[in-house]
């Protein structure tokens, strides 16, 4: 097959399957209208199924798609990462005008994908995921959710704004408002306290293609590791043909440096990413990639890890999850880690893979990526911060949409009725407590039938001496559930004057059932 | 291997400019200002009204006798639709209220997704539907329903409560209110407050429709008319620092055309969310009115309170929106 016609597939396939990754992205909101998964690349992502798998210590059958994953490393190497990543595709879109091949960087440095992947399943099998935020799809899942989705809806909203202070476009303005920007980007404004510092690392991930064109590919991303190593027994691989003329174009086009000048251009099966530039660019047409059967083992190379590297990786990585338990949260829940509901009757932090799916579909974005409000350990899981948006109460979308089961699949009904937190009154700050004012926002809004706030009478004197009864509110702990209405909505400035906490670990159950 | 060209210092500084450009005017957008009046659709420009459903015998508008002079008008009975088209047509008919090519925007209670309409948390979805057909059957250029959810997402609440399907299948249209459109008014008669942020489109309605569930409420005791338009209105939680003068002033700028009191189910305790079947009372009561305050004082009657209980209603009442005195108008009764 023509080279040049493979490559403007594999261009095609990156663009389809980025396009693929926005489409699963937007509809991921209106849960069940897509017949695709929102979580579809997690699912074919390997590295997640391990790390779920082995700190969930079970079969997750939802996530067995990645093993489509792992044949096609076994038949194509590392064609994932040149044809499908949508994280890998970005890296190609901004690259820098004047490629670098990264002389400088020494070849030594591939070996740390392999070594990051080494820490993942050790301490995954420690049962901690703390860094499976490494994997490119969460990455990529929670830069677009946290940061350039938002500000994308930023731009956009700001320049409608504008247009609508001009008040004969408004017929035209509300038909894209309605069916264009309002279900592309939803009626609630985008606030995430993680925004900024997810979006610098998703930064400096791309920055580093100015030192060395896809370089967190290269050296750094654990997925890629992870494939290479099925990719050293890939049948297909590529060869290079007596006509070369040793011009060595495609040394220096090669995305991955993989393609060694002084071994006759040779490279590595687990290095190269199928992308067939240097195919398709050889003035003499030397290069191909014939099936090789039986197939072999790749040619071992210097940088492949040492059994001495992955056993001290290996140590650090456990004496590292050990580290991690001086951190006050194993003795000691935050006032303020709420979690998603249902999380309290599971293993939350271990089944947990940070994907981020949760935070994306919750539609009062309520649920935020932590930072270090967990500890280091619990970067990036989902907390409930009710101030910024509620549990709402008729709705169980990241029930639906999370992958490994960290939040649990319980019914509606179960969800009404199990306490994820408990409200707090703070009576210096409440208006009808510390201000003799009439306010019953608290319990009004709150959900539950039976009202898990109700209020007391008192008799209050104003300045004027003039008397009269306000009611004041108070929390029923048997009732509440902790869903964050009251405090969201809680007229107070700044913090509210009533706040979920977290719960007395005794109410960690579904009441009644 | 990427073969882009390099970029020329011209092509950077045009790039910039556009960039630059859009980020001013995305800077502008924030800037709330005075509302300018609107130029209002006027009938000429405006399609032609749609003919008035015809659902035969059974419809209650062809055979009742309208009564025009009445002031309120109670309906009771078990079929929602069929008591607001009568409480309609005895106070003089939908035409009082909605001209031919009339741009109308109804506004029921639909303040949370959590529970359907028969927990009397939201306003019936039949009674919304009935008004909506009858502006259309006016000759209503659009009939806008639209409300402003705490709990849910509107379009959540919209399909949860019913009215969305309601409304829809008798061609209206539900709108999820646009805070674009959110602008800051002057409220001349205001006691207490005298600008307010409000929905622009419905101070612009050539007429507002206000369909109010009559439920109770922790602060206010219950929930009418006029603390129904509190779903017009940003910043809600502010008018909780003098609640019952506050609605009357949001209530002297809105002025409904037409308050339907939705005493259909009503919820006696555990407002304004309700949840609990226990709590809600059969009531099948409809209250019609062009006078709110009068409105929502027979609606009290229906939880045995008086308009004086309710702290809203003498204050609008003061402010002259309307009168609490019943006896001093024609009250008719009816039943269907």
């Amino acid at each position: 097959m023509n080279a040049k016609v493979v490559r403007k597939a594999r261009q095609i396939s990156q663009f389809a399957f980025f396009a693929l990754f926005m489409y699963l992205f937007v509809q991921a909101v209106y849960l069940g209208a897509s017949p695709l998964e929102s979580d579809l690349f997690y699912r074919l992502d390997p590295l997640i199924a391990a790390t779920a798998m082995l700190a969930g210590r079970t079969i997750i059958a939802g996530l067995l798609y990645a093993l489509i994953n792992i044949a096609a490393a076994l038949i194509f190497g590392r064609v994932w990462c040149g044809w499908v990543c949508p994280m890998g595709s970005i890296l190609d879109w901004l690259s820098p005008q004047k490629s670098r091949h990264g002389k400088q960087v020494p070849d030594r440095w591939r070996t740390v994908k392999y070594l990051i992947l080494t820490v993942l399943i050790i301490a995954a099998v420690l049962g901690n995921q703390t860094a499976v935020i490494a994997d490119p799809i969460s990455i990529l899942t929670r830069t677009m959710t946290t940061a350039i989705w938002p500000a994308l809806r930023k731009m956009v909203f700001g320049v409608e704004g504008f247009l609508y202070q001009f008040d004969f476009l408004w017929p035209a303005l509300d038909v894209i408002h309605a069916n264009v920007l309002l279900p592309l980007f939803q009626g609630i404004e985008s606030v995430f306290i993680a925004g900024i510092p997810i979006f610098l690392l998703f930064g400096a991930i791309v920055g580093l293609n100015w030192i060395a064109e896809r370089f967190w590919c290269r050296y750094l991303c654990p997925l890629g590791g992870m494939l290479g190593l099925f990719s050293r027994g890939a049948i297909l691989r590529r060869e290079v043909s007596e006509a070369c003329t040793d011009c060595g174009l495609c040394a220096r086009e090669c995305p991955t440096g993989t393609i060694d000048k002084s071994k006759d251009y040779a490279s590595d099966p687990a290095e190269c990413i199928y992308c067939y530039d240097c195919a398709a660019d050889c003035p003499v047409s030397a290069i191909s990639f014939p099936a090789h059967l039986p197939t072999k083992w790749a040619e071992k190379q210097p940088y492949d890890p040492a059994r001495r590297d992955v056993m001290v990786t290996a140590a650090g990585a456990a004496a590292g999850v050990s580290l991690l338990g001086v951190e006050t949260i194993t003795r000691r829940e935050p006032e303020r880690m709420i979690r998603p509901p249902g999380a309290t009757l599971t293993d939350f932090t271990t089944l947990c893979m940070r994907c981020g799916e949760c935070v994306r579909v919750c539609p009062t974005q309520g649920l935020q990526p932590s930072l270090l409000e967990g500890g280091l350990q619990n970067l990036f899981t989902p907390r409930l911060v009710p101030r910024l948006g509620q549990c709402s109460f008729t709705c169980s979308a990241c029930i639906e949409v999370c992958p490994t089961g960290a939040i649990p699949p319980i019914t509606i009904e179960e969800k009404q009725a199990t306490p994820i937190g408990l409200a707090s009154i703070d009576q210096d700050r409440c208006l009808a407590w510390g201000y003799d004012t009439i306010c019953s926002v608290c319990e009004e809004i709150c959900p539950l039938a039976e009202k898990a706030i109700r209020q007391e009478e008192r008799e209050v004197t104003d300045l004027n001496g003039n008397t009269f009864t306000i009611k004041l509110p108070y929390v029923l702990r048997e009732l509440c559930i902790g869903c964050g209405a009251c405090e969201y909505h809680c007229p107070a400035g700044g913090e509210a004057a009533i706040q979920v906490k977290t719960l007395p670990s005794t109410e960690a159950v579904i009441r009644g059932i | 291997m990427s073969q882009k060209k390099e970029i020329n210092r011209r092509e950077f500084i045009r790039k910039m400019g556009l960039a630059g450009a859009g980020l001013y005017l995305a800077g502008c957008s924030n800037q709330s200002k005075e509302a300018l009046p609107t130029p209002i659709a006027n009938a000429k420009t405006a399609t032609p009204a749609p003919e008035t459903p015809q659902t035969g015998a059974q419809d209650p508008v062809e055979n009742t006798p309208t009564y025009g002079d009445v002031y309120l008008s109670v309906v009771r009975g078990e079929d929602p639709r069929a008591m607001a088209m009568r409480a309609i047509a005895a106070i003089g008919g939908i035409e009082q209220f909605v001209k031919n090519g009339a741009d109308v925007i109804v506004k029921p209670n639909i303040c949370t997704d959590y529970y359907p309409y028969e927990y009397g948390a939201t306003t019936n979805p039949q009674v919304v539907a009935a008004i909506v057909q009858l502006c259309l059957g006016a000759g209503a250029k659009r009939v806008r329903v639209m409300d402003n959810p705490f709990g849910g997402t509107a379009l959540s609440a919209y399909k949860r409560s019913g009215i969305e399907d309601a409304v829809i299948a008798v061609g209206g249209e539900m709108e999820v209110m646009n805070n674009n459109k959110f602008r800051k008014n002057t409220i001349p008669d205001g006691v207490d407050i005298q600008e307010w942020i409000f929905y622009q489109d419905i101070l612009n309605a050539d007429t507002v429709i206000n369909i109010p569930i009559a439920k109770q409420h922790g602060t206010t005791r219950l929930t009418l008319g006029c603390k129904n338009l509190m779903g017009t209105i940003l910043n809600r939680g502010q008018i909780h620092a003098n609640i019952y003068q506050r609605i009357a002033d949001l209530t002297s700028r809105v002025r409904p055309a037409l308050t339907v009191v939705d005493g259909v189910r009503t919820l006696m305790r555990g407002g304004p969310t309700g949840g609990n079947l226990d709590d809600v009372k059969m009531s099948n009561t409809i209250i019609a009115s062009a006078d709110v305050v009068a409105a929502d004082s027979q609606a009290a009657t229906l939880f045995d309170l008086i308009a004086e209980d309710i702290g809203y209603i003498p204050a609008a009442a003061a402010m002259g929106l309307g009168t609490m005195d019943l006896t001093s108008v024609k009250v008719e009764e009816f039943s269907v």
